[in-house]
């Protein structure tokens, strides 16, 4: 994905006149230092596969074992079934009702969050007073207690009681039966995520564009370009690696939303219609409500491998809006 | 004309040239900006401390607030529902263990994945591309199933029931290795390792003198976000820990066993549990936002 | 194809290392299943509970007693978190609390893995509890698998104030003489009431009230050999259709899911008159509708008697203490201990002496105008005749039909027969 292939220079090693005592020493410690060339790389990047073998392969493994058996969660293996629980799953309406949800939720969170964040990074970056204040202050929403935010915005979203429908009636609107029409729920859930997420992914796309040098917008402006035309030539294009990594690490989180779904009513299955049922909600009902490990574990590598298909096409499109952002 | 003075190459040409990074000011104008954008961010940060200020309000009342509804001033119970809270439940030794873990985890995870970073961005070794994507499509495990097998790993071990069943799964994150990963390929320039590598310095000697302090800015945001994340985690740290031995969530969830739940008292303890967070803004703010003014990831 | 042949190989890894790991989970609960003696070696008992048992003081007293015995209690705050937890543990193999909180709801899917629990019946306990109350916990070949806590017996909670004001009876006695009877009586009551208040519906939701008809049918959803018989049996369509047309035709429902936000509200708003209401729930309309006055309580239920919820200990086999651990549990649940749970913490007691105590039958609700609380349930806790059958799909299915009633009843995005046949392809999905 995002890495490049660069060309680095040889190590060098000591080059030195050799001198008769040394001359031992010397060709040992080139052994030592090419050995720590090669097997450093190695070691600095073993903790984190030594610990994912251990927390993150095995669970992989498991699942992908389950997933091929009819499996009780509390009784444990069955007969084996090879592909049967992935057929099952894949003729379930209720499936495809999950893909569709999980998707619709995902482009109304990362979509607008994004844009959003840039905006308010744009925002931030100009030659603020108090800048610390206005800049941890967009921060506050990832420290909110779960529950809090779970409690306030049922409370905000309540079909009858809700401070939202409360203040659409007030204008004159029709209240918006937020927990039966489908894309209602998505909207209101998608407020939660972003409502979490905008600030923090604002903050990264700050940071970037704080690293963007001065005398590039200087010399845009002696070529007569306005702030608006700066941004989108100079500021957009010079930020697609961070859009790049912002968009991959939030369409991996997006397409396994759970947490604000399930705190969107009380019953916590995505409504009475399943119309914000996504798929890792999904994944709980069948494997912790239905006790179906087998079917819960077939679903789990299905959006396993959704997230890596998306996520590579997400990879390639945000390349290429980018690029093309940088020459219109 | 744009695109020839401001294009890519341009920029990179400029930003080499002048070698350092700028903070502050921007817009490629000098100008302060005007009322709009103080509006503008105003409402923004309403909207980003209204749900802390909600917590507070529900927290000053009594029982019955939520089904009459949250007024908009505070009430004066605030310290009477947090001693409450203080009564009720293992509240020093949460917080204690809290603590502990977000500490211990925060600094694992920077270290471990700043010497991933540096070893993916810098250093060239076989299979590196391959391993990384391989970093980057372990995030998109579903961690819903995971649950099951992980706790038969704990069990395994004798973990269960001890902090290090929450700290080890959390010390080193592909999220972690991913983010130092992009920062270190530009923010550390190849010329600075061959220099200390020529004056014989080994490799661990490169990450220690060079990498480490070229990462420190990344590692700030990091360590941040990464304390933040592991202080409200509730479900894995519930599923594993004993009551006896509880972080701040899984101790705040007795809070709410009851028939009717007094959420005057659980937002009350949420509050309490989201104090020392601010109290680490207040102290590390200053420095943590120019830690990520320039943790850019650039390329 | 080499992926395919690297697949197969993973997999096949896979699955030693999973079956490496649960040979070795299942050989220590082997090891530690001891059923030995209960001497005065120094033993840790672990007991886990959710919400409200009432068990706090009852652990110190118990470990004066028995000084040989710690009590370390486990305490999750809601049932579906409990459940997960038991869950997570049992398909593990290892983890559990030497005693083991379960919620009558959960009792279909552990009776299936009764090796997993151990068989608690004793002479001792026997006739301790109401008959219902162990039938629910018993497996067809007679092995108790929990030891009954409380239990949910049912009235009806109605608003006094509301009553008057449309021209019926008000005392608890004239309202349990007007809703004794069918459901259909119930319902009749309701049209009545709702032709006369201005507004104000009969019952708050389709679901809490389908949910007090269908626990009153034998077999509702499974036949005795676990068969899905759901979508065929007509007394299931018979109440489904008879609780919407009572709820949507004749607007007796206040349209509101049971614990959503406009629930809780709607205590403050007179939403609704009249409420089934388990014993537990007492507190929760008192907590909810704090400030408003009129409601009160009747001795009756339609239809018969009902139960909703009410919880057991359970002993899983997987502990290594389990003679103590039997031993605490059966203390916990003898009706003295019970009363002084029900004496702290409210939760009403399963146990038939239990139910004859003074302090119980005594026990008066300020909050629903004086009524007698403790005798009125212990009342409505006789008077429950059936024991459900509830076999492995009971509860997917029953969330199959909430969620059916709520799509008519609250979110209106179906009529009662589309909403039937996605009812029928849920549970075919199961």
């Amino acid at each position: 994905m995002a890495v490049t292939d660069r060309v680095h220079t040889p190590p060098p090693t000591r080059q030195r006149a050799p001198r008769d005592k040394s001359v031992k020493r010397l060709a040992f410690s080139q052994k030592v230092s090419k050995w720590d060339v090669k097997l450093s790389p190695y070691l600095y990047i073993s903790p984190f596969f030594l610990l994912f073998a251990v927390t993150g392969l095995f669970p992989l493994l498991y699942t992908a074992w389950v997933s091929l058996h009819s499996w009780n969660l509390i009784g444990g293996q069955g007969e084996f079934t090879g592909l049967e629980n992935y057929e099952f799953v894949l003729a379930q309406p209720f499936f495809w009702n999950a893909v569709g949800n999980t998707f619709s939720i995902f482009l109304l969170s990362s979509v607008p969050q994004v844009v959003i964040a840039i905006a308010i990074a744009a925002v931030l970056d100009a030659n603020l007073r108090a800048r610390t204040f206005w800049r941890m202050g967009v921060l506050v929403p990832f420290v909110v207690a779960p529950v809090a935010v779970g409690l306030i915005f049922n409370n905000l979203f309540a079909d009858q009681a809700g401070l939202v429908n409360e203040m659409l009636v007030g204008v004159g609107l029709d209240p918006v039966r937020w927990h039966s029409d489908s894309l209602a729920s998505h909207a209101a859930i998608a407020t939660m995520v972003n409502f979490r997420w905008t600030g923090y992914n604002a903050l990264i796309f700050l940071a970037a564009m704080q690293a963007i040098p001065r005398d590039v917008y200087e010399a845009a402006t002696i070529d007569g370009a306005g702030r608006l035309r700066q941004f989108f030539s100079v500021t957009v294009p010079m930020l697609r690696p961070t859009i790049i990594f912002v968009v991959i690490t939030a369409t991996i989180g997006g397409l396994q939303i759970f947490d604000e779904a399930r705190v969107f009513d009380q019953a916590g299955l995505g409504g009475a219609d399943r119309q914000w049922q996504t798929l890792t909600m999904y994944i709980w009902e069948l494997g912790w409500g239905q006790r179906n490990f087998g079917r819960a574990s077939a679903v789990a590598w299905l959006l396993f491998l959704i997230i890596v298909i998306i996520a590579m096409a997400n990879f390639l499109i945000t390349r290429r809006i980018a690029n093309q952002g940088g020459r219109q | 004309m744009i695109e020839q003075t401001a294009g890519k190459g341009a920029a990179r040409a400029a930003r080499r040239g002048l070698g350092a990074r700028r903070r502050g000011g921007a817009g490629g104008t000098m100008r302060r900006p005007g009322v709009l954008t103080y509006g503008f961010l105003g409402a923004v940060i309403l909207g980003s401390v209204f749900p802390l200020w909600w917590s507070f309000l529900v927290g000053s009342h009594d029982s019955s607030v939520i089904s009459k509804g949250v007024p908009l001033t505070p009430g004066g119970n605030f310290l009477a529902n947090a001693a409450t809270v203080l009564d009720s439940i293992p509240f020093w030794k949460a917080l204690s263990n809290s603590i502990i873990v977000s500490t211990v985890t925060a600094a694992s995870v920077v270290l471990f994945s700043t010497l991933a970073g540096f070893a993916f961005a810098k250093l060239r070794f076989r299979g590196s591309k391959v391993l990384l994507v391989f970093v980057i499509a372990t995030m998109a495990v579903p961690t819903q199933l995971g649950v099951v097998p992980l706790f038969i790993v704990m069990a395994k071990l004798g973990w269960t029931g001890s902090l290090w069943a929450v700290i080890v799964p959390g010390v080193v994150t592909a999220f972690g290795v991913f983010w130092m990963t992009q920062y270190l390929r530009d923010a550390l320039p190849d010329e600075l390792i061959e220099a200390v590598r020529i004056d014989g310095a080994s490799m661990i000697q490169a990450f220690w003198y060079v990498g480490l302090p070229a990462a420190r800015p990344a590692a700030a945001m990091l360590a941040l976000f990464t304390f933040v994340a592991t202080w409200t985690n509730f479900f894995w740290p519930f599923i594993v820990l004993d009551p006896s031995n509880p972080t701040l969530p899984v101790a705040l969830q007795l809070l709410q066993a009851a028939h009717f739940v007094d959420y005057s008292i659980v937002l009350a303890g949420a509050v309490l549990s989201t104090i020392p967070l601010l109290l680490l803004f207040a102290v590390a703010g200053r420095q943590l936002v120019s830690g990520i003014m320039q943790g850019a990831v650039k390329g | 194809m080499h992926s395919r042949a690297r697949i197969t190989a993973l997999s096949a890894a896979a699955a030693c290392l999973a079956l490496a790991l649960t040979a070795c989970g299942s050989g220590g609960a082997e090891n530690a299943g001891t059923d030995g003696e209960t001497g005065t070696e120094d033993v840790t008992l672990s007991v886990g509970t959710f919400n409200e048992f009432g068990y706090e003081e009852l652990f110190t007293e118990y470990e004066e007693l028995n000084p040989n015995v710690t009590i370390e209690h486990k305490k999750a705050a809601t049932s579906n978190e409990a459940r997960d937890n038991l869950t997570t543990r049992l398909a593990a193999g290892s983890g559990l609390s030497d005693i083991e909180g379960i919620e009558v709801d959960w009792l279909p899917e552990l009776l299936e893995y009764p090796d997993q629990f151990a068989d608690l019946s004793d002479p001792a306990v026997e006739g301790r509890w109401l008959d219902w109350k162990t039938a629910a916990a018993t497996t067809e070949d007679g092995q108790l698998i929990g030891y009954g806590t409380d239990a949910g017996p049912q009235g009806v909670c109605y608003r006094a104030d509301l009553f008057e004001k449309a021209g019926l009876p008000s005392d608890r006695e004239s309202v349990a003489d007007m809703l004794d009877g069918s459901w259909q009586d119930y319902f009749d009551a309701g049209k009545e009431f709702v032709a006369a208040s201005d507004g104000v519906a009969w019952f708050d939701s389709a679901g809490a009230t389908y949910q007090g008809m269908i626990n009153q049918v034998q077999n509702a959803y499974e036949d005795n050999e676990g068969a899905v018989i759901a979508t065929d049996n007509s007394e299931v369509k018979d109440i489904y259709e008879q609780v919407l047309q009572a709820s949507v035709t004749d607007g007796l429902s206040a349209h509101l899911t049971q614990w959503e936000d406009d629930w809780v509200a709607s205590f403050q708003s007179d939403a609704f008159a009249t409420k089934l209401c388990p014993g537990w729930m007492l507190g929760v309309i008192e907590g909810n509708a704090e400030g408003v006055e009129g409601w009160d309580i009747a001795d009756v239920f339609p239809g018969g008697g009902g139960n909703w919820g009410g919880s057991y200990l359970t002993i899983p086999t997987q502990g290594a203490n389990q003679a103590e651990a039997k031993k605490l549990a059966e203390w916990l649940t003898a009706p003295e201990q019970q009363v002084k749970a029900f004496e702290s913490k409210g939760t009403f007691p399963s146990q038939v002496e239990a139910l004859e105590s003074d302090a119980l039958l005594g026990q008066t609700n300020a909050f629903f105008n004086d009524a007698p609380t403790g005798e009125i349930l212990a009342n409505r806790a006789t008077a429950v005749e059936v024991t459900p059958f509830k076999g492995p799909k009971y509860f997917a299915i029953n969330d199959a039909m909430q969620q059916a009633l709520t799509r008519v009843d609250v979110d209106e995005t179906d009529d009662p027969d589309s909403s039937w046949e996605k009812f029928v392809t849920a549970v075919g999905a199961l």
